[in-house]
Protein backbone atom coordinates (compact mmCIF):
# COMPACT_ATOMS: atom_id res chain seq x y z
CA UNK A 1 0.00 0.00 0.00
CA UNK A 2 2.00 2.91 -1.28
CA UNK A 3 1.11 6.60 -1.11
CA UNK A 4 1.01 6.67 -4.91
CA UNK A 5 -0.94 3.43 -5.32
CA UNK A 6 -3.93 4.19 -7.52
CA UNK A 7 -6.07 1.32 -6.25
CA UNK A 8 -5.37 2.27 -2.67
CA UNK A 9 -6.49 5.84 -3.41
CA UNK A 10 -9.66 4.57 -5.04
CA UNK A 11 -10.32 2.31 -2.06
CA UNK A 12 -10.12 5.36 0.19
CA UNK A 13 -12.95 6.88 -1.84
CA UNK A 14 -15.37 4.11 -0.79
CA UNK A 15 -18.07 5.50 1.44
CA UNK A 16 -19.05 4.23 4.85
CA UNK A 17 -22.04 5.24 6.97
CA UNK A 18 -21.13 7.74 9.68
CA UNK A 19 -22.98 9.52 12.47
CA UNK A 20 -21.90 12.94 13.66
CA UNK A 21 -21.45 13.31 17.40
CA UNK A 22 -21.66 17.09 17.60
CA UNK A 23 -23.24 20.12 15.93
CA UNK A 24 -21.02 21.70 13.31
CA UNK A 25 -22.31 24.99 11.84
CA UNK A 26 -20.05 25.04 8.76
CA UNK A 27 -20.37 21.49 7.52
CA UNK A 28 -24.00 21.46 6.38
CA UNK A 29 -22.81 20.96 2.79
CA UNK A 30 -21.77 17.41 3.65
CA UNK A 31 -25.47 16.62 4.13
CA UNK A 32 -26.51 18.53 1.01
CA UNK A 33 -27.63 21.45 3.18
CA UNK A 34 -25.20 24.22 2.43
CA UNK A 35 -25.39 27.02 4.97
CA UNK A 36 -27.26 24.92 7.55
CA UNK A 37 -25.83 23.52 10.73
CA UNK A 38 -24.89 19.87 10.62
CA UNK A 39 -26.77 18.46 13.62
CA UNK A 40 -25.52 16.03 16.23
CA UNK A 41 -26.74 12.57 15.22
CA UNK A 42 -26.93 13.22 11.47
CA UNK A 43 -26.19 10.09 9.45
CA UNK A 44 -24.12 10.60 6.28
CA UNK A 45 -22.04 8.35 4.06
CA UNK A 46 -18.51 9.74 4.05
CA UNK A 47 -15.51 8.55 2.03
CA UNK A 48 -12.95 6.57 4.01
CA UNK A 49 -10.24 9.20 3.69
CA UNK A 50 -12.45 11.61 5.58
CA UNK A 51 -14.24 9.24 7.92
CA UNK A 52 -11.12 7.48 9.16
CA UNK A 53 -9.40 10.52 10.60
CA UNK A 54 -12.63 12.05 11.90
CA UNK A 55 -13.34 8.85 13.79
CA UNK A 56 -9.82 8.53 15.18
CA UNK A 57 -9.20 12.18 16.01
CA UNK A 58 -9.90 13.13 19.57
CA UNK A 59 -12.08 16.19 20.06
CA UNK A 60 -9.65 17.44 22.65
CA UNK A 61 -12.13 16.72 25.42
CA UNK A 62 -9.79 14.89 27.76
CA UNK A 63 -12.57 13.65 30.08
CA UNK A 64 -14.81 12.01 27.52
CA UNK A 65 -12.32 11.13 24.83
CA UNK A 66 -15.08 11.00 22.26
CA UNK A 67 -14.53 11.53 18.54
CA UNK A 68 -16.27 13.73 15.98
CA UNK A 69 -18.09 10.83 14.38
CA UNK A 70 -18.94 7.20 14.92
CA UNK A 71 -19.17 4.83 11.98
CA UNK A 72 -20.71 1.52 11.01
CA UNK A 73 -19.66 -1.17 8.58
CA UNK A 74 -20.60 -0.29 5.00
CA UNK A 75 -23.47 -2.30 3.46
CA UNK A 76 -20.87 -4.15 1.37
CA UNK A 77 -19.71 -5.84 4.59
CA UNK A 78 -23.15 -6.02 6.18
CA UNK A 79 -24.80 -9.05 7.68
CA UNK A 80 -26.58 -10.04 4.44
CA UNK A 81 -23.34 -10.22 2.52
CA UNK A 82 -21.52 -12.08 5.29
CA UNK A 83 -24.33 -14.66 5.51
CA UNK A 84 -24.28 -15.12 1.75
CA UNK A 85 -20.49 -15.58 1.82
CA UNK A 86 -20.85 -18.17 4.54
CA UNK A 87 -23.34 -20.10 2.44
CA UNK A 88 -21.29 -20.10 -0.78
CA UNK A 89 -18.43 -17.70 -1.43
CA UNK A 90 -18.50 -18.42 -5.15
CA UNK A 91 -22.11 -17.33 -5.56
CA UNK A 92 -21.56 -13.73 -4.44
CA UNK A 93 -20.52 -11.16 -7.06
CA UNK A 94 -18.12 -9.19 -4.83
CA UNK A 95 -17.75 -6.50 -7.44
CA UNK A 96 -21.39 -5.48 -7.01
CA UNK A 97 -20.64 -4.82 -3.33
CA UNK A 98 -17.46 -2.89 -3.95
CA UNK A 99 -14.84 -2.82 -6.71
CA UNK A 100 -12.22 -2.93 -3.96
CA UNK A 101 -13.99 -5.39 -1.70
CA UNK A 102 -11.03 -6.94 0.11
CA UNK A 103 -9.12 -3.68 0.42
CA UNK A 104 -12.19 -2.05 1.92
CA UNK A 105 -12.72 -4.97 4.27
CA UNK A 106 -9.13 -5.03 5.54
CA UNK A 107 -9.27 -1.29 6.04
CA UNK A 108 -12.46 -1.60 8.06
CA UNK A 109 -10.95 -4.36 10.18
CA UNK A 110 -8.06 -2.06 11.03
CA UNK A 111 -10.56 0.48 12.27
CA UNK A 112 -12.83 -1.75 14.32
CA UNK A 113 -12.94 -5.13 15.94
CA UNK A 114 -14.61 -7.62 13.64
CA UNK A 115 -13.33 -11.05 14.66
CA UNK A 116 -15.84 -13.00 12.61
CA UNK A 117 -15.42 -10.99 9.42
CA UNK A 118 -11.75 -11.88 9.19
CA UNK A 119 -12.30 -15.62 9.16
CA UNK A 120 -15.24 -15.39 6.76
CA UNK A 121 -13.15 -13.35 4.34
CA UNK A 122 -10.20 -15.68 4.60
CA UNK A 123 -12.39 -18.64 3.72
CA UNK A 124 -14.02 -16.63 0.94
CA UNK A 125 -10.71 -15.74 -0.64
CA UNK A 126 -9.29 -19.25 -0.47
CA UNK A 127 -12.40 -20.78 -2.01
CA UNK A 128 -12.64 -18.19 -4.73
CA UNK A 129 -8.91 -18.21 -5.49
CA UNK A 130 -9.14 -21.90 -6.41
CA UNK A 131 -12.04 -21.16 -8.70
CA UNK A 132 -10.18 -18.24 -10.25
CA UNK A 133 -7.10 -20.37 -10.90
CA UNK A 134 -9.30 -22.97 -12.56
CA UNK A 135 -10.88 -20.44 -14.91
CA UNK A 136 -7.57 -18.75 -15.65
CA UNK A 137 -6.02 -22.03 -16.73
CA UNK A 138 -8.97 -22.91 -18.92
CA UNK A 139 -8.72 -19.60 -20.74
CA UNK A 140 -4.99 -19.99 -21.12
CA UNK A 141 -5.57 -23.27 -22.92
CA UNK A 142 -8.39 -22.36 -25.26
CA UNK A 143 -7.38 -18.80 -26.03
CA UNK A 144 -3.92 -19.87 -27.17
CA UNK A 145 -4.88 -19.17 -30.77
CA UNK A 146 -5.74 -15.59 -30.00
CA UNK A 147 -2.05 -14.93 -29.62
CA UNK A 148 -0.98 -11.74 -27.93
CA UNK A 149 -4.46 -10.40 -27.28
CA UNK A 150 -3.89 -8.55 -24.03
CA UNK A 151 -6.31 -8.85 -21.16
CA UNK A 152 -6.71 -5.33 -19.95
CA UNK A 153 -9.06 -3.52 -17.60
CA UNK A 154 -12.61 -4.73 -17.56
CA UNK A 155 -12.29 -6.63 -20.79
CA UNK A 156 -11.27 -10.02 -19.54
CA UNK A 157 -12.35 -11.59 -22.79
CA UNK A 158 -13.88 -14.80 -21.50
CA UNK A 159 -17.07 -16.55 -22.43
CA UNK A 160 -19.14 -19.50 -21.30
CA UNK A 161 -20.17 -20.65 -17.88
CA UNK A 162 -17.48 -18.83 -15.91
CA UNK A 163 -18.43 -15.44 -17.25
CA UNK A 164 -20.90 -14.67 -14.49
CA UNK A 165 -18.40 -15.59 -11.78
CA UNK A 166 -15.52 -13.68 -13.38
CA UNK A 167 -17.64 -10.58 -13.81
CA UNK A 168 -18.09 -10.52 -10.03
CA UNK A 169 -14.37 -10.43 -9.18
CA UNK A 170 -13.11 -7.44 -7.27
CA UNK A 171 -9.96 -5.60 -8.37
CA UNK A 172 -7.60 -7.75 -6.32
CA UNK A 173 -9.10 -10.97 -7.63
CA UNK A 174 -8.95 -9.60 -11.15
CA UNK A 175 -5.25 -9.00 -10.87
CA UNK A 176 -4.89 -12.53 -9.51
CA UNK A 177 -6.85 -13.85 -12.47
CA UNK A 178 -4.74 -11.87 -14.91
CA UNK A 179 -1.51 -13.13 -13.37
CA UNK A 180 -2.69 -16.75 -13.35
CA UNK A 181 -3.86 -16.40 -16.91
CA UNK A 182 -0.64 -14.79 -18.15
CA UNK A 183 1.38 -17.38 -16.27
CA UNK A 184 -0.49 -20.27 -17.87
CA UNK A 185 -0.11 -18.68 -21.28
CA UNK A 186 3.61 -18.00 -20.88
CA UNK A 187 4.13 -21.56 -19.66
CA UNK A 188 2.35 -22.93 -22.69
CA UNK A 189 4.34 -20.74 -25.04
CA UNK A 190 7.58 -21.88 -23.47
CA UNK A 191 6.60 -25.53 -23.79
CA UNK A 192 5.73 -25.01 -27.46
CA UNK A 193 9.14 -23.49 -28.09
CA UNK A 194 10.94 -26.30 -26.36
CA UNK A 195 9.30 -28.89 -28.57
CA UNK A 196 10.62 -27.25 -31.76
CA UNK B 1 -23.81 16.44 -4.43
CA UNK B 2 -20.39 17.77 -5.38
CA UNK B 3 -18.01 17.44 -2.48
CA UNK B 4 -14.43 18.33 -1.77
CA UNK B 5 -12.22 15.59 -3.16
CA UNK B 6 -14.64 14.52 -5.90
CA UNK B 7 -12.58 16.19 -8.63
CA UNK B 8 -9.40 14.65 -7.29
CA UNK B 9 -11.10 11.28 -7.50
CA UNK B 10 -11.89 11.89 -11.16
CA UNK B 11 -8.21 12.57 -11.74
CA UNK B 12 -7.25 9.28 -10.12
CA UNK B 13 -9.77 7.43 -12.25
CA UNK B 14 -8.01 8.94 -15.28
CA UNK B 15 -4.74 7.62 -13.87
CA UNK B 16 -6.27 4.18 -13.40
CA UNK B 17 -7.28 4.11 -17.06
CA UNK B 18 -3.85 5.37 -18.11
CA UNK B 19 -2.17 2.41 -16.39
CA UNK B 20 -3.84 0.00 -18.80
CA UNK B 21 -3.12 1.94 -21.99
CA UNK B 22 -0.09 1.66 -24.21
CA UNK B 23 -0.14 5.34 -25.11
CA UNK B 24 -0.55 8.41 -22.94
CA UNK B 25 -3.97 10.11 -23.02
CA UNK B 26 -4.04 13.89 -23.05
CA UNK B 27 -3.17 15.83 -19.94
CA UNK B 28 -6.22 16.92 -17.92
CA UNK B 29 -5.24 20.58 -17.70
CA UNK B 30 -8.70 21.77 -16.70
CA UNK B 31 -9.20 19.12 -14.03
CA UNK B 32 -5.77 19.68 -12.51
CA UNK B 33 -6.46 23.40 -12.39
CA UNK B 34 -9.84 22.83 -10.69
CA UNK B 35 -8.31 20.61 -8.04
CA UNK B 36 -5.55 23.10 -7.23
CA UNK B 37 -8.16 25.85 -7.13
CA UNK B 38 -10.12 23.76 -4.64
CA UNK B 39 -7.03 23.49 -2.44
CA UNK B 40 -6.55 27.25 -2.55
CA UNK B 41 -10.22 27.79 -1.61
CA UNK B 42 -9.89 25.40 1.31
CA UNK B 43 -6.72 27.09 2.47
CA UNK B 44 -8.47 30.45 2.39
CA UNK B 45 -11.34 28.99 4.45
CA UNK B 46 -8.91 27.70 7.03
CA UNK B 47 -7.19 31.08 7.26
CA UNK B 48 -10.48 32.93 7.74
CA UNK B 49 -11.69 30.39 10.30
CA UNK B 50 -8.55 30.82 12.35
CA UNK B 51 -8.33 34.57 12.02
CA UNK B 52 -10.55 35.53 14.99
CA UNK B 53 -8.45 33.40 17.33
CA UNK B 54 -5.24 35.31 16.73
CA UNK B 55 -3.05 32.26 17.04
CA UNK B 56 -4.47 31.00 20.32
CA UNK B 57 -6.88 28.37 19.07
CA UNK B 58 -7.99 25.77 21.61
CA UNK B 59 -9.53 22.70 19.90
CA UNK B 60 -11.17 21.48 23.12
CA UNK B 61 -13.08 24.71 23.59
CA UNK B 62 -14.10 25.09 19.96
CA UNK B 63 -14.97 21.59 18.90
CA UNK B 64 -17.18 22.51 15.96
CA UNK B 65 -14.50 24.73 14.49
CA UNK B 66 -11.87 22.09 15.15
CA UNK B 67 -14.00 19.60 13.24
CA UNK B 68 -14.42 21.95 10.28
CA UNK B 69 -10.69 22.62 10.24
CA UNK B 70 -9.96 18.92 10.27
CA UNK B 71 -12.36 18.30 7.37
CA UNK B 72 -10.73 21.10 5.38
CA UNK B 73 -7.27 19.86 6.16
CA UNK B 74 -8.11 16.29 5.19
CA UNK B 75 -9.69 17.47 1.94
CA UNK B 76 -6.53 19.37 1.04
CA UNK B 77 -4.38 16.39 1.91
CA UNK B 78 -6.60 14.13 -0.18
CA UNK B 79 -6.36 16.47 -3.16
CA UNK B 80 -2.60 16.59 -2.82
CA UNK B 81 -2.39 12.82 -2.88
CA UNK B 82 -4.66 12.61 -5.94
CA UNK B 83 -2.63 15.24 -7.80
CA UNK B 84 0.70 13.61 -6.98
CA UNK B 85 -0.52 10.13 -7.88
CA UNK B 86 -1.94 11.35 -11.19
CA UNK B 87 1.31 13.01 -12.20
CA UNK B 88 3.43 10.14 -10.97
CA UNK B 89 1.41 7.66 -13.05
CA UNK B 90 2.05 9.81 -16.09
CA UNK B 91 5.77 10.31 -15.50
CA UNK B 92 6.17 6.56 -14.93
CA UNK B 93 4.54 6.02 -18.29
CA UNK B 94 6.70 8.68 -19.92
CA UNK B 95 9.88 7.12 -18.56
CA UNK B 96 8.78 3.76 -19.89
CA UNK B 97 8.13 5.28 -23.31
CA UNK B 98 11.51 7.01 -23.34
CA UNK B 99 13.24 3.72 -22.49
CA UNK B 100 11.34 2.17 -25.38
CA UNK B 101 12.94 4.67 -27.69
CA UNK B 102 10.19 7.24 -28.13
CA UNK B 103 11.40 10.80 -28.47
CA UNK B 104 9.63 14.00 -27.69
CA UNK B 105 8.37 14.51 -31.22
CA UNK B 106 6.72 11.07 -31.25
CA UNK B 107 5.04 11.72 -27.93
CA UNK B 108 3.94 15.24 -28.64
CA UNK B 109 2.79 14.38 -32.11
CA UNK B 110 0.72 11.40 -31.00
CA UNK B 111 -2.41 13.36 -30.32
CA UNK B 112 -2.23 15.37 -33.53
CA UNK B 113 -2.04 12.24 -35.62
CA UNK B 114 -4.62 10.42 -33.54
CA UNK B 115 -7.79 12.31 -32.80
CA UNK B 116 -7.26 15.50 -34.75
CA UNK B 117 -6.00 13.92 -37.91
CA UNK B 118 -9.24 14.60 -39.78
CA UNK B 119 -10.03 18.09 -38.57
CA UNK B 120 -6.63 19.28 -39.68
CA UNK B 121 -4.02 21.34 -37.96
CA UNK B 122 -6.16 24.31 -37.00
CA UNK B 123 -4.57 24.51 -33.55
CA UNK B 124 -1.07 24.11 -34.87
CA UNK B 125 1.25 22.51 -32.33
CA UNK B 126 -0.89 23.04 -29.24
CA UNK B 127 -2.59 19.64 -29.41
CA UNK B 128 0.18 17.71 -27.65
CA UNK B 129 -1.07 15.17 -25.13
CA UNK B 130 1.66 16.29 -22.73
CA UNK B 131 1.66 19.33 -20.54
CA UNK B 132 4.54 21.77 -21.11
CA UNK B 133 6.11 20.56 -17.85
CA UNK B 134 5.86 16.97 -19.00
CA UNK B 135 7.53 17.84 -22.30
CA UNK B 136 10.33 19.38 -20.31
CA UNK B 137 10.52 16.25 -18.17
CA UNK B 138 10.77 14.00 -21.22
CA UNK B 139 13.48 16.21 -22.71
CA UNK B 140 15.59 16.15 -19.59
CA UNK B 141 14.96 12.48 -18.91
CA UNK B 142 16.02 11.61 -22.46
CA UNK B 143 19.22 13.60 -21.92
CA UNK B 144 19.88 11.76 -18.69
CA UNK B 145 19.28 8.42 -20.32
CA UNK B 146 21.57 9.32 -23.21
CA UNK B 147 24.30 10.37 -20.80
CA UNK B 148 23.86 7.15 -18.82
CA UNK B 149 24.05 5.05 -21.96
CA UNK B 150 27.17 6.95 -23.00
CA UNK B 151 29.19 5.03 -20.40
CA UNK B 152 28.62 1.76 -22.17
CA UNK B 153 29.12 2.66 -25.78
CA UNK B 154 29.30 -0.94 -26.94
CA UNK B 155 26.04 -2.00 -25.39
CA UNK B 156 22.64 -0.75 -26.44
CA UNK B 157 20.85 -0.65 -23.10
CA UNK B 158 17.49 -0.11 -24.74
CA UNK B 159 18.01 -2.91 -27.22
CA UNK B 160 15.92 -6.06 -27.25
CA UNK B 161 16.66 -8.67 -24.59
CA UNK B 162 15.80 -11.45 -27.02
CA UNK B 163 18.88 -12.90 -28.68
CA UNK B 164 18.41 -12.59 -32.46
CA UNK B 165 17.81 -15.83 -34.34
CA UNK B 166 19.52 -14.57 -37.47
CA UNK B 167 22.36 -12.13 -37.70
CA UNK B 168 21.12 -10.80 -41.02
CA UNK B 169 17.57 -9.93 -41.99
CA UNK B 170 15.64 -8.68 -45.01
CA UNK B 171 14.12 -5.23 -44.62
CA UNK B 172 12.05 -2.95 -46.79
CA UNK B 173 12.39 0.82 -46.52
CA UNK B 174 9.08 2.54 -45.72
CA UNK B 175 10.35 6.09 -45.42
CA UNK B 176 13.48 7.72 -46.75
CA UNK B 177 16.05 7.52 -43.97
CA UNK B 178 19.16 8.75 -45.75
CA UNK B 179 22.50 7.05 -45.64
CA UNK B 180 23.59 4.84 -42.74
CA UNK B 181 27.05 3.51 -41.96
CA UNK B 182 27.53 -0.19 -41.31
CA UNK B 183 30.72 -2.17 -40.97
CA UNK B 184 30.14 -3.41 -44.52
CA UNK B 185 30.02 0.12 -45.87
CA UNK B 186 27.34 2.75 -46.37
CA UNK B 187 23.79 1.94 -47.42
CA UNK B 188 21.46 4.52 -48.86
CA UNK B 189 17.96 3.87 -47.56
CA UNK B 190 15.54 5.15 -50.16
CA UNK B 191 11.84 4.44 -50.01
CA UNK B 192 10.62 1.06 -51.31
CA UNK B 193 14.09 -0.39 -51.70
CA UNK B 194 14.98 -3.71 -50.06
CA UNK B 195 18.15 -4.76 -48.25
CA UNK B 196 19.77 -7.73 -46.56
CA UNK B 197 21.46 -6.18 -43.56
CA UNK B 198 22.79 -6.96 -40.13
CA UNK B 199 19.94 -6.80 -37.62
CA UNK B 200 21.95 -4.84 -35.07
CA UNK B 201 22.57 -2.04 -37.56
CA UNK B 202 18.92 -1.34 -38.27
CA UNK B 203 17.06 -2.25 -35.08
CA UNK B 204 16.63 1.41 -34.19
CA UNK B 205 15.24 2.27 -37.61
CA UNK B 206 12.72 -0.59 -37.41
CA UNK B 207 11.56 0.63 -34.01
CA UNK B 208 11.16 4.12 -35.40
CA UNK B 209 9.11 2.89 -38.33
CA UNK B 210 11.54 3.67 -41.14
CA UNK B 211 12.10 0.04 -42.01
CA UNK B 212 9.88 -3.00 -42.10
CA UNK B 213 11.23 -6.42 -41.39
CA UNK B 214 10.44 -9.04 -44.01
CA UNK B 215 9.99 -12.78 -43.60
Amino acid sequence: MSYYDIDSILTDAEKIPCTFQLDVPDLGYLDNNSGQTLKNGTRIALPLWLAEMLAIANTGDADEGKSFISFDLPPALGNDVVQALKADPRAVPLRDQSAHFYALATHMMDLSEEPELGSVLRKTFVTRAGEIALHARKVGGSAGGKGGASEEGSNLGVGGAGEEFLRGLDEWERSLFRKAHDGAKAGKEWMDNVKK
Amino acid sequence: MPMYGDLGNKLVQHAKRTQNLTHLPSYQTELVRSVTREVRDLDRDVASLLEPFQGSFDPAAEQATACTLLVNHLSMRRNKRCLLAYHRTRTDKLEELVWNGADLLDLAGQQVAGTNGVTGANDGGTTSSLSPQEEDYVRQYSDLLAAYKGHWTDIDLTGSLEPPKDLFIDVRVLKDAGEIQTEYGAINLTKNSQFYVRQGDVERLIAQGYLQRLG
